[in-house]
Formats: structure tokens, C-alpha cells, sequence
């Protein structure tokens, strides 16, 4: 107990007094740190956007005037079958032709041919939503069969069906590049900590040689960097994350604009805010301490 | 007290640094090692601490044979044998008190005995006015008064002392071979590893001569004869 107190002691001694050095360290810790939360930023924002594109699409089938409820509802449950489909919904014939009165309403001239018909002129549409863009393909393909070529009378899809694809694409392509980027980022990040560290460390090899030489046991050499990795680490995921909710806070109006109803990167955070912590803090963690292991152990060998 | 059976240091380059050495050294004797610059004074000395193992056979102090100790036992020797080198070897960012306290922080001691045996090794060696001062802020001889001190905290049984007085003035020299027979006079083994010619000659003590890794000459009452 003695000696963890004393190797506490030391952490903080050699802290205070090599300030410079260990400034250093935490500023790029958390220049890394934040970095990596603006990549996690972006891809959240990029990942709503895609999703929210993604939510505006489906396919519309309009069903000829006398097509029969059972046959719609029939397709229904033949597209309801298909794991794709993540949402339908059936709009009766009465609720477009109320739907055609409401966007027309006040031009007579309209609403009046409406009326000389004297009877409904609109069948049943239906609206249909996949998980995915590509999964509208093989919906159209499933329809089309020639039993229901008398019931429907347009899909809407076909104009969307190029928009879907490049959105496919742009969304693959910003997934590839952007496992790549943080796959490279943890790289250079691992790198410039390992060797900010092992700098570190150097520095103060003449003194783990004297320590060794007065008896100090391996431990109780290795003990003080590895207390100072860890509040080097938790120093600086705390300053990044009080960095990312002010920046967040100020960006957040802005993001409002263009991201989907009530979606907040701020609220994101708060609500993931033990994962993404604890995320942070056991990587840099890890790297940290296995920084010092490494540049340390040449040092103490005999 | 220590024995040396057979030993050589062979250094992968090749370098013979040690070759064959035999040599007992009995408690409480005071014995300087001399030679000249690539003798093999500061390997002998480095194999004392176990900061080097000898290639070829036996290093044994008191009944201890250091010779294949493990990692895990190093500390323990080091506790038991006081070392001063020419570059005192102080830590920069510790005070002269946190410098001396610490060979006895690491062993374990507690607070009160530490603070204890401290201000009496540093009163012993003249320093206990300057304690809060950082190395940087004393004289060389004063440094070295430190690094004594360090070295006394244990009460060991044996002092290597590596060309101590090579960083030193006259006058500074005299004082601190002053300490260092102090020291052998309450029982302690001193191993002197020098070249100073003067001091060896005013000891009139045992003088082992070194010359290319071998003991060429070993002196009950000796003086520099290189």
C-alpha cells in the first residue's frame, strides 16, 4: 500500500515537473481524440442524411378504378410476404378521390368536370417502402406479372429508379471511404501517441537508470508512467468531450436545418454518452500504456 | 566478503573487456582497482552491481553468487551495496532530500524512519542545510556528498565507488575521500575503481592494478605504479 502511494506520489511529481512534456502529450491526445470524434460526426450526419433521402423514396402503384378490395389486398399480402418491404400502406379509392378534392379545392372548373362524370374516377394507390433502395428492383420485378398488369395502371417508381442507384453508390462509396479514412487515421493516431510517448519516456531514461541502480524494482519504475498514461488519457477524453458538447452545441441550430425532424448530434452524444466515453477512453488507454510497456521495456533490461 | 572466480567479459564486437580474473576481497577492506582507460575497471565494477554478467565464471558476494541472478533479485542486491560514479547520477527533478529518501522509498521504509535516516546521512556528509535544493543548484562536490549519502541510507555492507573524483577539484577530492574512509572505518568495504595516482598513493592500502582485462599486479600496500 506504501509503495502504490509512493508510485502515486511519483506519477504526480514527474507530471508537475516535466509540465512541458506532459502538456504535450495531452494536447495530442486530444488532438487525435478530436479527430476521431469528427469522423464519428460526419458519419452520423452522413448516415442520417442517406437515411433521410432513403425515407422519401417508394414505389406508388395506382390500381384501375374498378379494381377489386380483395385484389389489393391480395397484392398486399403477396408484397407484405417479401423481407424487403418494411412498410405499405393502402390509400382507398374514396380517401384520393377526398385527397384530389382537398388539393383542388376553390377551382370549379376542376371539380366540376369531377362532378360530370358522376362517378369516381380513381383507384386505390398504394405506397410501398423497402430497406434498402436497391430492394425496390426486385419489388417491381415481383409485380410484374401479367395477372396484375389489368390491375395496376402506373407505378411511379420508374422515374426514381436512376436517383436510387446513384444514391445507392454515393452511399457505398462514402461507407468504403470512410472505413478507410478512420482505418488510416488510427494508424497515424497509433503512431504519432507511440512515439509522443516513447519521447517521453527517452527523455527520462537516465533517470530509470538511476532508479535502477538504487534498487528500484521494475515495477516501481513502470508504475508512475503507467499512472500517468492513465490520467494522461482520462485528462484528455474529458477536455475532447467538453471540446465535442460546445462545439455541438453551437453547430446544432445549424445541423437543424438539413438534418430529419428532431435529430440532434448533441442529444446523440448524451444519449450514447457511457459508450462513446468509455469507447474513448479504454482505446487511448490501451494505447497509452502500450506506448510506455514498449518504451520502457529496452530500458529495463539488464 | 566477495570473491571472483574465473571470470571474463566478452563483448559480442569482440572485445575482451575481463580475462580470468581471480581475486578475493575480504570485509571491510579498502581496495582501489586502477588502470588505465580500457583496463576493465568499470566492467568489474559494472559486474559488482550486476549491470553487466560476466560471461565466464563467478561473481560472488558474501555467500551470493550475482553471477546468473535473475531480474526479480536485482533490486534486492542493489539495496545491500552502495554505489557513487563519476557523474553522481542524481535525479534532476528530485530535491537532495527526495534523492537520498528515494533508494529507501523503493526498499519499502516507511515515512518517519525514512525521514529519520535521511537528515542523519545528510548531516553525516554536511549537507542537511541544503535538502530542498535541486542537484543542479550544488557544487560538483556537493553532488557527489549526495550521492553518498544515497548510497549510505542502507548501510551497506560494501561501497563500489566508480572513479568518484573524476569530476572533481583538489579539494573536493580530499573531502570526499575523506568520507569514503570514514565510511571503511565503521566497517564498510570500499572498492575504489580510479586512475588518480595521488589518491591511491595516499591511501597506502590495497591497490589491485588492472591493465587490457587482466589483474597484472595485486598489492597488499600498494601505490600507482602504471
Amino acid at each position: 500500500m506504501i509503495s502504490f502511494l509512493r508510485v502515486l506520489k511519483y506519477a504526480f511529481q514527474d507530471m508537475g515537473r516535466n509540465l512541458g512534456l506532459s502538456l504535450m502529450t495531452v494536447f495530442i491526445l486530444i488532438l487525435m481524440l478530436l479527430s476521431v470524434n469528427t469522423l464519428w460526426g460526419i458519419d452520423i450526419l452522413t448516415g442520417q442524411a442517406v437515411q433521410s433521402v432513403k425515407d422519401q423514396i417508394n414505389i406508388s402503384l395506382y390500381f384501375v378504378p374498378d379494381a377489386e378490395v380483395s385484389s389489393v389486398e391480395e397484392i398486399k399480402n403477396y408484397l407484405t410476404s417479401f423481407p424487403e418491404v418494411v412498410d405499405l400502406q393502402i390509400i382507398n379509392k374514396e380517401e384520393v378521390l377526398q385527397s384530389f378534392k382537398d388539393r383542388h379545392f376553390g377551382n370549379d372548373e376542376v371539380l366540376g368536370a369531377l362532378d360530370e362524370l358522376g362517378e369516381n374516377p380513381f383507384g386505390s394507390t398504394m405506397v410501398i417502402h423497402t430497406r434498402e433502395p436497391e430492394d425496390y428492383k426486385n419489388i417491381m420485378t415481383a409485380l410484374d406479372v401479367p395477372e396484375y398488369e389489368n390491375l395496376i395502371e402506373t407505378k411511379s417508381f420508374e422515374g426514381n429508379e436512376g436517383a436510387v442507384e446513384t444514391l445507392q453508390n454515393i452511399t457505398n462509396r462514402i461507407e468504403r471511404i470512410g472505413f478507410g479514412l478512420a482505418f488510416l487515421f488510427a494508424v497515424i493516431a497509433f503512431m504519432i501517441i507511440f512515439n509522443t510517448i516513447r519521447v517521453a519516456i527517452n527523455t527520462q531514461k537516465t533517470e530509470i537508470g538511476i532508479k535502477r541502480l538504487v534498487g528500484a524494482s521494475g515495477w516501481f519504475i513502470r508504475g508512475p508512467f503507467l499512472v500517468e498514461s492513465f490520467l494522461f488519457t482520462l485528462i484528455s477524453v474529458l477536455i475532447t468531450f467538453g471540446i465535442v458538447f460546445l462545439s455541438l452545441s453551437y453547430l446544432d441550430p445549424y445541423l437543424a436545418v438539413v438534418l430529419p425532424d428532431g435529430f440532434a448530434l448533441t442529444n446523440y452524444y448524451k444519449s450514447n454518452i457511457l459508450l462513446l466515453f468509455g469507447m474513448q477512453f479504454i482505446s487511448v488507454l490501451v494505447l497509452t500504456v502500450l506506448s510506455s510497456l514498449m518504451a520502457m521495456r529496452k530500458q529495463l533490461q539488464v | 566478503m566477495i570473491k571472483l572466480h574465473g571470470v571474463s567479459k566478452i563483448y559480442p564486437t569482440p572485445l575482451v573487456a575481463l580475462r580470468d580474473l581471480n581475486l578475493h576481497i575480504k570485509s571491510g577492506e579498502f581496495v582501489s582497482i586502477i588502470g588505465q582507460s580500457g583496463s576493465g575497471k568499470t566492467t568489474m565494477a559494472r559486474l559488482l552491481i550486476a549491470e553487466e554478467r560476466p560471461t565466464k565464471g563467478i561473481v560472488e558476494i558474501g555467500e551470493w553468487d550475482i553471477s546468473k541472478i535473475n531480474s526479480y533479485d536485482i533490486p534486492f542486491l542493489r539495496r545491500q551495496i552502495g554505489t557513487i560514479f563519476q557523474d553522481f547520477k542524481l535525479l534532476p527533478k528530485k530535491t537532495i532530500y527526495e534523492n537520498t529518501a528515494f533508494a529507501l522509498e523503493v526498499a519499502g521504509e516507511k515515512s518517519a524512519r525514512i525521514k529519520q535516516v535521511v537528515d542523519k546521512v545528510l548531516d553525516i556528509v554536511g549537507l542537511h542545510t541544503k535538502k530542498a535544493h535541486y542537484p543542479w543548484q550544488l557544487s560538483g562536490g556537493e553532488q557527489q556528498r549526495v550521492a553518498i549519502a544515497r548510497a549510505l541510507v542502507h548501510k551497506p555492507k560494501i561501497m563500489v565507488a566508480d572513479e568518484p573524483t573524476g569530476n572533481l577539484d583538489s579539494i573536493n577530492t580530499v573531502e570526499i575521500m575523506e568520507i569514503l574512509k570514514r565510511i571503511n572505518e565503521i566497517g564498510t568495504t570500499v572498492l575504489l575503481f580510479t586512475h588518480n595516482r595521488e589518491i591511491v598513493n595516499q591511501l597506502k592500502r590495497r591497490v589491485i592494478t588492472l591493465e587490457n582485462g587482466e589483474i597484472i599486479m595485486d598489492q597488499e600496500h600498494g601505490k600507482y605504479v602504471l
